[in-house]
């Protein structure tokens, strides 16, 4: 034990802020331990953070979202000497700046629900990277035990690190873990520190002069009782210092950061205001660079000085060998051929494999179906549970083996280390179009299903680009789509019917790219995200691992389809049958007196500038259960004996005389850009919230509407009616 | 010079990070700061972003990025 610890309590009360205060239990004696303790999980990406959550937690772990935004989190419960410790994972991170969802969810986190202890997980090969965002845990006010991860990886590298010595050096704990092992120290480390009261690990110095301009501050902000009572007063000087938008906004409305507004003036906001602008300038002066760029390399000097005492190079290693596998995947030559093919490898897993489970789930689905129609007695209720849950529930259930198998594969090049030398080389061309080099993979996939390719997009890690690429995803023509294409194009461009299929498919790659342009200048305008991400070593993911996340993901959709989707499709079910027609009506008079068909007339006059009629419209309006119910229930509008198969209802269309080779071309363009199926809009809405939703449904309605505007309108005007 | 400027194979030594607000933090967070040495290992063709070795790991960065970060040549470890 380092005799460096002050006790904590007295230590914290000499801070003015401690991370407990408010909490039932009280920290000290005997009430707290009926409590279960806190623990949060922290760490850089490829920290070995996920290994260890494992290793702590076992199976008994269970999987959300932070309030508020995608970000993951996991949480477990374990015991540990018949103490029982919750454990929060936390998303990892380099910083803890407000610029990622990601950095503000750990930091909110450690502000609002005040964990007792955090373990940060610390790669012992780069050590001097994992513990610059070490010291920004510091200084969050709540103690942390530093988890040495990659210790027999370190060795193997010649870097030997005195655990101890480091902890003394920053008054923190350290203790040694490598793959699984040193997990019951660490465990032993935490219920020491309980112990202790937790004792806080010392706070990170900035240097002489920087250290002045931060007591001047702190000394403001500290006589100020609005932001003692809910933040370190330390911790907030310098986020201010270092420009931090959050922080900012906090001292303005008084707001803690993480906390809710509080109504008490506080005097000396213009003074701190002031005195900062003061600060800005001076270290600008001196420094010949601005504060938030001074603090971070204060920061990793007062890293490299720990570093320097606490861990010995037995082998000069200099800099990382560059892989030999990087100088064939990342090569300008060979790196985008290889990538394309393992984009087929991926998609052709996905949706060729996929088909099989696919295959047997549909004709389960259709058993069930037939059983329940035998077995229910015919009329409304069986027409509910067969047509209305059934169907609806089971289209849905079809896409889980194809979920299950994508996500194995994202998994797999994401925890290799693949996706991030993908993004190098598609970068370039993407970021042109205001998307990322990370949004190649979702737009591809998004070919076969928009559902997992909405869910794929989660591996971009700014707000911004994952907006831009799940609401680009939706042009991607889904497999759901070509039913439709094989079906018109077969009807009215029977001589090459593949090339206006391709042809539809490039529309629809161009518009995502336009359409990109046009948000990237307008709705998510702003400065371009920064692409700066670490290049992680390959590494060969654990099976274990990687079946925990395709798990999570199967489990998170299986739980949108029973909640979401069933209500929408009960609701769609419901307009086609109600109100009832009468007994023995023919099903095309009887879904033209539904409610779908009455929104399909009164959304005729709508769809007449596009060369469509009302059948259409009632098509389109079922076409946002699945884009596989358009030719069923053109189908059934047009008689047509056998429904999908083609041949009766290619006759049918062709019989219609408003139907012309022109407006077969604007309806494939509608069906194109329309709103996708209720499976892809419930997944934007998880990914993006209702408002981003609503703005990709009315953006699709419209653009959709103008594409077959200008194909129908603007197609004679190019001549295009002699294909008739 | 300008990091961009750099070409593939060649050592550096960080002077200063130009940019600042989001961008430059970034960067100095992933440990471009005064006095670091780097080295260049790769750059993707028409303009892509950089593969640079700093601090004891590879970070990948665009080259309008590259393009803040005044650097001198040389100072291989």
């Amino acid at each position: 034990m380092s005799g460096t610890w002050a006790p904590g309590k007295a230590r914290r009360a000499a801070r003015g802020w401690d991370p407990r205060d408010g909490q039932a239990a009280s920290p000290e004696g005997g009430p707290a331990s009926e409590r279960p303790l806190l623990i949060a999980l922290a760490g850089n990406p490829n920290a070995g953070k996920t290994t260890l959550f494992n290793a702590l937690t076992g199976a008994h772990h269970k999987v959300g979202n932070y309030p508020g935004v995608t970000v993951e989190k996991r949480e477990g419960l374990l015991v540990h000497r018949g103490r029982s410790i919750r454990v929060v994972d936390l998303p990892g991170v380099y910083s803890l700046t407000a610029y990622s969802a990601d950095e503000v969810v750990a930091r909110d986190f450690m502000l609002r629900e005040k964990p007792d202890l955090i373990i940060d997980v610390l790669d012992s090969t780069n050590l001097e990277r994992h513990l610059y965002l070490c010291l920004q845990l510091i200084e969050l006010g709540v103690p942390v035990i530093g988890a040495l991860s990659m210790t027999d990886e370190a060795r193997a590298q010649g870097i030997e690190i005195d655990a101890d010595r480091l902890g003394a050096r920053l008054g923190l704990r350290c203790v040694k873990t490598a793959r699984g092992a040193g997990k019951d120290e660490l465990l032993d480390a935490v219920l020491a520190a309980a112990a202790e009261g937790f004792p806080a690990a010392r706070e990170p110095d900035y240097g002489t002069e920087l250290e002045a301009v931060i007591a001047r501050l702190v000394a403001l902000i500290a006589a100020d009782p609005v932001f003692t009572a809910t933040m370190p007063p330390r911790w907030l000087a310098i986020k201010l210092l270092e420009r931090d938008d959050v922080a900012r906004a906090a001292l303005r409305d008084g707001r803690a950061v993480g906390g809710t507004a509080v109504d008490a003036p506080h005097a000396a906001l213009s003074q701190i205001e002031a005195l900062l602008e003061e600060s800005f300038a001076w270290i600008a002066g001196r420094f010949g660079r601005d504060a938030e760029i001074v603090v971070s390399e204060r920061r990793y000097a007062y890293v490299h000085g720990a570093v320097a005492e606490a861990l010995r190079k037995t082998a000069e290693a200099g800099f990382v060998r560059s892989s030999k596998l990087d100088a064939v995947l990342m090569s300008p030559a060979w790196g985008l051929p290889v990538f394309l093919l393992v984009l087929y490898g991926v998609f052709k897993l996905t949706f060729s494999l996929g088909e099989y489970p696919m295959a047997w789930i549909e004709s389960g689905v259709a058993w069930l179906s037939g059983r329940l129609a035998a077995a229910l007695p015919e009329g409304l209720f069986r027409s509910l549970v067969v047509d209305g849950v059934v169907a609806g529930v089971g289209g849905v259930l079809s896409f889980v083996p194809q979920i299950v198998i994508l996500f194995f594969c994202l998994a797999f090049l994401e925890d290799s280390g693949y996706m991030a030398r993908a993004a190098f080389l598609t970068d370039r061309f993407l970021h042109r179009f205001g998307l990322h080099g990370q949004s190649f993979l979702p737009l591809a996939l998004g070919f076969g299903c928009s559902v997992p390719a909405i869910m794929a997009a989660r591996t971009l890690k700014s707000r911004r680009d994952r907006v831009a690429t799940v609401l680009a995803v939706p042009f991607m023509s889904c497999g759901a789509k070509l039913p439709v294409y094989v079906l018109l194009a077969g009807a009215f461009f029977p001589r090459n019917p593949a090339a206006a299929i391709m042809a539809v498919y490039g529309v629809g790659v161009l518009l995502a790219l336009a359409s990109s342009l046009v948000w990237k200048r307008t709705v998510l305008r702003g400065e371009p995200t920064p692409f700066v991400m670490e290049l992680p070593p390959y590494r060969l993911p654990t099976m274990r691992g990687m079946l925990w996340q395709v798990g999570e993901k199967a489990w998170c959709y299986l739980k949108k389809a029973g909640t979401v989707i069933l209500a929408a499709s009960v609701l769609i079910w419901a307009i086609t049958v109600f109100p009832r027609a009468p007994e023995g009506t023919a099903p095309d008079a009887a879904l033209a007196q539904s409610f779908a068909g009455r929104i399909g007339r009164a959304i005729e006059p709508l769809v007449k500038p596009l060369g469509f009629d009302w059948k259409i419209g009632v098509a389109a309006v079922t076409g946002f259960a699945a884009k596989e119910v358009v030719v069923s229930t053109l189908g059934i509008l047009y008689r047509a004996e056998d429904g999908e198969s083609g041949e009766g209802l290619r006759e049918a269309l062709r019989r219609d005389a408003g139907m012309t080779p022109l407006v077969a071309l604007a309806l494939m363009l509608f069906v194109l850009v329309m709103p996708p199926c209720l499976a892809a809009l419930a997944a934007i809405k998880a990914e993006l919230g209702a408002r981003w939703l609503a703005f990709e449904v009315a953006y699709l309605v419209a653009l959709s509407w103008l594409v077959a505007f200008l194909v129908y309108r603007g197609g004679p005007l190019l001549g295009l009616k002699a294909v008739v | 010079m300008r990091l961009s400027e750099l070409p593939a194979g060649h050592a550096f030594t960080v002077d200063r990070v130009l940019l600042s607000r989001e961008t430059g933090k970034r960067l100095a967070d992933m440990g471009f700061t005064a006095g670091r040495r780097g080295r260049v290992v790769r750059k993707q063709y028409l303009g892509g972003p950089l593969q640079v070795e700093i601090l004891g790991g590879s970070v990948l960065i665009r080259r309008a990025e590259a393009a803040g970060i005044e650097v001198v040549q040389g100072g291989a470890a």
